[in-house]
């Protein structure tokens, strides 16, 4: 019995490592520079997606707005909350520019178009991104530290909690299966 | 309690297996795989704000207007012009995956060039009377092959060499006014010309395909005539004798098709005019049959060069390679820069003198005919350098549009035109700009403006706007005259037939490629959408035959050489068949002696 005792500890060692402390260690974690809320943005301002998240005029998707068009409105605080109060302290009043981390960025070699999908399909932002526009607070950014990529790609734990699609290959295939599109290989991969 | 060495490898060998047990080790198998996408070495698109540029594909003759997403300076998308009247936005996945090429692993990265220019100039000095400098334009009718027909010009018996043309050139097809086209075996909806003219022309006019083996255009054309491999010029010789109200002879037996059928395309061509005939190798007893059916002046029509400037005329004229005296070429200089047909190296290499000649490849991989040059000088590579790319084979009108450098190319590639042209002590750095001011001085046709879609007559453009307009991607092209000449087919000798000795299999090629992204091998080496180099398609009972397997190795022999091969076996490829596709170590191989075996390794 004592014999098996070394061997079993190991296993029971890495059992734990590997399930409790990998899915953990995998990741590296850094914070949004501003705690945004979406919903006070949505609830109070009234404001939709697409007055922040705009298409250029050529089609291209402008993603996350620029301090511009914060400071458009936050040229002072407007409110008394203390992260806006840090927004405009740090960021507004010295025009710097904060770097977000985008949750949704796909790998170098994909070419996601949003005008495609949004305007022609008539996805809603939803689809995608699931309940991220009415999120209070924004969750820390999680980084895959080898492969290098976001979290929310995969985003397994949050797909079985909502209905929100992953972002990977097999994801966009298989909804475009559904939809009776065809694809090449060069529609995403540029 | 004391631990021992056993304990401890007890402890290891524990650990292992729960390690296995959990969700590490495929996750890190799966993360280590998605970082080798994007590990150091490889090419990364820049982030940023996003513009766009213009441009004109010049990976194959029909130039194909692009619109490239770019980031800073960096390509990142490309896509087609859908505004344009010629091209239509049709973009085929060479040229969908065109920016890649600056970054292919296959480029020359070593330049010779000194050695080369050393070379050259022994060779030059050592020039005998007879022999000759010789320089082989793969894509003729550019401002570069200009420049080097004046280069050619200062020098004792210099040559200037293009590759067979009988349409292309002076001589153009005008799809648009076809009802009936008969393509032996020309790849019309895969490739041929400019596609999205093709495309667009293809509603007007009904293709029969007579092809050994069911190709794509096959599949898509109106009718496919199954003919016997190597059997073309004994159909166009039985449906000229039905035009001409002569017996049929033994034609069926010869084309494997009845008479009836052969009687049917005949009376298609003869009533359903105008009538166009294509071959897949411009064989000059199947273009005849354009005299036949009527097309010459409707189908087939004579096509303007874009003008150049007076003092460029007192250049040599273009040569084929089959007029010029076998062992004469001292020097032979290849511009295969801008990729056109490959010439089989046997036909080149009897030209050349026997002792010590000079031959020097200007490419930038060195696939072609950089295995058979002394040098191999690197040149830069679409979309990097600035050319001109001359109107595709469909094109009525003549067009002058420039391939504009998206990218800068490196620092140690060679402009070929220019090398020349330094050698022969001319000027041609502006030559562009020359030519393009020549254009504008007559005043003729119209320029197309890719940024706004705009069309605008080339007398209310100031010179200066017309280089501009080109540099920034836009399309010279011509005003199509009111009378043209009927034009004049300038036919060769019918080729011999080809001996069949121990050779059993008859070589269909299948068509050729461009010089594709690395990202293509999706459609070569998983799919097998399009055959790679190193690939031959046999039917099963001849597979057999050969004792060879579908995905084995073998050795294809010809006449020439030898080449091993991949064998895939395929139940649709006809009997007696071997069919590889047309690339330069195949066209080597059996350019020049379409008969064939394949032999297990």
């Amino acid at each position: 019995m004592r014999g098996i005792f070394p061997f079993a500890a190991g296993a029971a060692i890495m059992l734990v490592a590997g399930w409790a402390g990998f899915p953990r260690a995998i990741y590296k974690s850094r914070p949004q520079p501003v705690d945004f809320s979406h919903k006070v943005h949505a609830d109070k301002a009234g404001q939709k997606c697409e007055d922040c998240h705009a298409f250029r005029p050529d089609g291209t998707f402008a993603g996350i707005p620029t301090l511009d068009k914060c400071a458009g409105c936050h040229a002072a605080a407007m409110g008394s909350t203390v992260a806006e109060k840090n927004f405009v302290e740090q960021y507004v009043t010295p025009a710097r520019e904060p770097h977000w981390a985008v949750y949704a960025r796909q790998p170098e070699n994909v070419f996601f178009s949003h005008i495609a999908h949004v305007k022609r399909a008539k996805l809603s932002c939803e689809s995608c991104h699931g309940d991220h526009g009415t999120s209070d607070h924004l969750r820390p950014y999680q980084q895959d530290r080898v492969s290098g990529y976001s979290r929310n790609i995969w985003q397994t734990a949050e797909r079985v909690k909502s209905t929100r699609a992953a972002m990977t290959m097999s994801a966009c295939v298989e909804c475009h299966r559904q939809q009776g599109l065809e694809n090449s290989c060069l529609d995403c991969h540029k | 309690m004391t631990s021992t060495r056993r304990d401890l490898f007890k402890f290891a060998g524990g650990a292992a297996v729960g390690a296995l047990f959990t969700p590490a080790p495929w996750r890190l198998v799966t993360d280590t795989a998605l970082w080798s996408e994007t590990w150091p070495g490889v090419p990364r698109p820049a982030r940023g704000e996003i513009r766009a540029r213009y441009t004109n594909c010049s990976l194959c003759p029909a130039g194909c207007a692009v619109r490239a997403r770019c980031v800073g300076e960096q390509p990142v998308a490309l896509m087609g012009v859908l505004e344009h009247p010629f091209t239509h936005g049709a973009l085929c996945p060479f040229g969908l995956a065109g920016h890649h090429l600056p970054y292919h692993p296959a480029r020359i990265r070593q330049n010779p060039v000194k050695q080369a220019a050393a070379a050259i100039s022994d060779g030059l000095a050592r020039c005998g009377a007879g022999e000759r400098v010789a320089v082989l334009d793969l894509r003729p009718g550019r401002t570069a092959s200009w420049t080097y027909r004046r280069s050619l010009a200062e020098w004792k018996n210099g040559t200037y060499l293009k590759p067979p043309q009988a349409l292309g050139g002076n001589l153009a097809v005008n799809l648009a006014a076809a009802k009936t086209v008969l393509s032996f075996g020309a790849p019309l909806l895969d490739g041929w010309g400019t596609p999205g003219n093709v495309i667009a022309a293809r509603e007007g006019f009904r293709l029969i395909q007579a092809e050994t083996v069911e190709s794509r255009t096959a599949v898509m054309a109106d009718q496919w005539l199954p003919i016997r491999p190597g059997s073309e010029a004994a159909l166009a010789r039985a449906i000229a004798n039905v035009l001409a109200d002569q017996p049929l002879h033994d034609a069926a037996l010869e084309t494997g098709l009845t008479d009836a059928q052969i009687v049917a395309a005949a009376r298609e061509l003869a009533d359903n005019g105008p009538a166009l005939v294509l071959d897949a190798r411009d064989r000059p007893e199947i273009l005849a049959l354009n005299q036949l059916v009527g097309a010459l002046g409707h189908t087939i029509v004579t096509r303007r060069e874009a003008p150049v400037p007076a003092e460029w005329k007192m250049a040599v004229a273009a040569t084929e390679l089959q007029a010029v005296p076998d062992g004469s070429v001292r020097v032979l200089l290849i511009d295969e820069s801008a990729p056109g047909p490959y010439l089989p190296w046997s036909a080149i290499e009897k030209k050349l003198v026997a002792d010590n000649p000079v031959v020097v490849a200007f490419a930038w991989s060195g696939e072609g005919y950089g295995r058979h040059a002394q040098f191999v000088v690197p040149t830069a590579v679409y979309p990097e350098w600035v050319d001109d790319i001359p109107p595709a084979v469909d094109s009525p009108a003549a067009m002058f549009r420039l391939s504009a450098a998206l990218l800068p190319p490196p620092a140690d590639v060679v402009n070929p035109a220019e090398f020349v042209a330094g050698l022969a002590r001319i000027s041609a750095t502006n030559a562009l700009r020359e030519r393009a001011d020549a254009i504008h001085k007559a005043g003729r046709g119209t320029l197309f403006t890719y940024a706004d879609g705009k069309s605008t007559a080339v007398k209310d453009v100031k010179a200066d706007d017309f280089w501009k307009a080109l540099q920034e991607g836009g399309c010279w092209m011509d005003a199509v005259p009111e009378r043209t000449e009927i034009p004049k087919l300038a036919l060769g000798p019918p080729a011999a037939d080809p001996v069949v000795n121990n050779f059993p299999l008859a070589v269909v090629m299948a068509e050729a490629s461009a010089p594709g992204s690395p990202i293509l091998s999706k459609l070569y080496q998983e799919s097998n959408l399009r055959l790679a180099g190193d690939r031959v398609v046999l039917h099963p009972a001849v597979a057999s035959e050969c004792r060879v397997e579908d995905g084995g190795r073998a050795i294809l022999e010809t006449g020439c050489g030898r080449l091993e091969v991949r064998v895939l076996v395929d139940a649709g490829a006809p009997q007696g068949v071997v069919q590889l596709a047309a690339g330069p170590r195949t066209l080597d191989l059996c350019g020049s002696s379409p008969r064939a075996k394949v032999v297990r390794v």
